[in-house]
């Protein structure tokens, strides 16, 4: 126990470098990937077909590729186009599309489940559609999805962990690299892991909170 | 000149013709009740009039502007959505499920249209649609979700969000009947009210006392067209054609 606390001591840093960027590159993806997956979700249920094939096509396609292989690509292959993003960016931009791809598809189904009446009913006033969109059709997509939404977000907290293979200084990564050196294999995975936990039981209560918040009862 | 006038109205979905040439005038202050059993084209008739619709021939005039299409070098055309959401707001519509928005309380709904579509200052469009809730007796309802509202008190929140706008006519499309029996007469009297005060209106209805009632001339309407049309008490009371006595014999539970 004194040696674990000793080598914890040491390593306080290493974790809560690992931690933030965990935290940060997560949160970073959720809210870029929401706002993505926003304008795709729209794409998909309201947009003529040159622009809902593509979209499709894209979402489809991520949604078929194993996360990993989208953080490989994200990381090598963008080389080859002349991008060169760091460790963090290419964590991020292939969490982003991960994330977008998944909230498009989310937030298609949030906005069909919506009565046609809606539309009727903004028209009738005399909103022209994207207005209807903004101030009728969004605000109850996004109060129907806040629980998936909060799932996605713990989701990628644990996807985050996936970034370790390239190096990304997130909290699994650095832990890997502290048991290299001390070899307490059991005492810090477990760490991490209770780590990890934490931080999604905040994401979860937060949501349970954000939920009944904007439950329309 | 009348302030709506319908020519020659024709609607399709898909091979079935729904509206087949119907011609009708309201004027300035006046309520038109339609009636006829369902399918008979009322409820497409009131949503090519707000241009929930498209239409396929004919014309639509509001206060002696043609709405919904331009001719131009011969071929008709659909106008763009700004433009379409303009003539909407002209006329204001009441539904049969009330679509309140959900998200949104009783004010909200009412100053949604003031706010986004009329651009009134956010403490003018809240007078003014206390006003309206006061006037369908929901001012002290104005912070409640619609989903804390009875039925009844959600279409009387529908009716003070289309006539906070100010349309130039007031359409109607079956407003009672997704209610519980209890609560047909507090929206019916509210329907009254507007009459009285001279609103101009087109209503679809199944309420055959109602119709009798409230408005000066009633429309009976038999398979796309219109069949009959007069004065309620002669419509009522000496139905010319055959369809018209069915219609009524049949719906003679309402009267």
């Amino acid at each position: 126990m004194e040696q674990f606390l000793h080598e914890l001591w040491i390593a306080r840093w290493a974790i809560a470098q690992g931690l933030v960027v965990t935290i940060e590159v997560s949160f970073a993806a959720i809210i870029l990937g929401t706002a993505l997956g926003t304008l795709a979700g729209v794409g998909l249920s309201y947009g003529p077909w040159p622009i809902r094939w593509p979209i499709r096509m894209a979402v489809d396609a991520i949604r078929g590729i194993p996360v990993l292989v989208l953080i490989l690509a994200a990381y090598y292959l963008l080389t080859f186009a002349g991008i060169n993003l760091t460790a963090f960016e290419s964590g991020l931009v292939s969490l982003t599309i991960f994330c977008a791809a998944h909230m498009g598809e989310i937030i298609r189904g949030a906005l069909q489940s919506i009565p046609a009446g809606q539309v009727d009913a903004g028209r009738a006033i005399g909103l022209t559609f994207p207005k209807i969109l903004v101030y009728v059709l969004l605000p109850q997509a996004m109060r129907q999805i806040v629980p998936v939404w909060i799932n996605t977000g713990a989701e990628m907290v644990k996807t985050s962990t996936l970034l370790s293979v390239i190096g990304t200084g997130e909290l699994l990564f650095r832990t890997q690299e502290i048991v290299g050196r001390n070899f307490m294999t059991l005492e810090f995975y477990g760490l991490c892991g209770v780590l990890y936990f934490l931080v999604n039981y905040a994401i979860e209560y937060a949501g349970k909170f954000a939920a009944r918040r904007f439950a329309l009862q | 000149m009348s302030l709506l006038a319908i020519r020659g109205l024709i609607k399709h979905f898909g091979a079935n013709e729904i509206l087949k040439g119907v011609d009708l005038d309201v004027d300035k202050g006046e309520v038109v009740s339609i009636i006829g059993s369902s399918g008979s084209g009322k409820t497409t008739l009131l949503r090519c009039v707000n241009l929930l619709e498209e239409f396929d021939g004919g014309e639509i005039t509001l206060d002696g502007t043609s709405i919904g299409y331009v001719n131009r070098n011969g071929v008709r055309r659909r106008l763009g959505e700004r433009e379409l959401a303009r003539q909407r707001a002209m006329t204001g519509m009441v539904f049969q499920s009330f679509n309140l928005f959900p998200h949104l309380t009783a004010l909200g709904n009412v100053t949604l249209g003031l706010l986004k579509v009329k651009h009134m200052p956010r403490q003018e469009a809240r007078d003014h649609a206390l006003s309206w809730l006061k006037r369908v007796g929901l001012a002290d309802r104005a912070d409640h979700l619609p989903s804390q509202l009875s039925g009844g008190q959600q279409q009387r929140v529908a009716i003070a969000r289309a006539l906070a706008m100010d349309p130039k006519l007031v359409l109607l499309d079956e407003i009672t009947s997704a209610l519980d029996p209890e609560l047909v007469g507090e929206v019916l009297s509210t329907i009254k009210a507007l009459a009285e005060e001279g609103t101009t209106m087109l209503i679809v209805t199944h309420e055959m006392r109602f119709a009798r009632d409230v408005s000066k001339r009633v429309v009976f309407m038999d398979g796309g067209k219109i069949a009959e049309a007069g004065p309620p008490a002669e419509l009522f009371g000496n139905p010319k054609t055959q369809r018209l006595r069915d219609f009524l014999g049949r719906a003679s539970g309402h009267i």
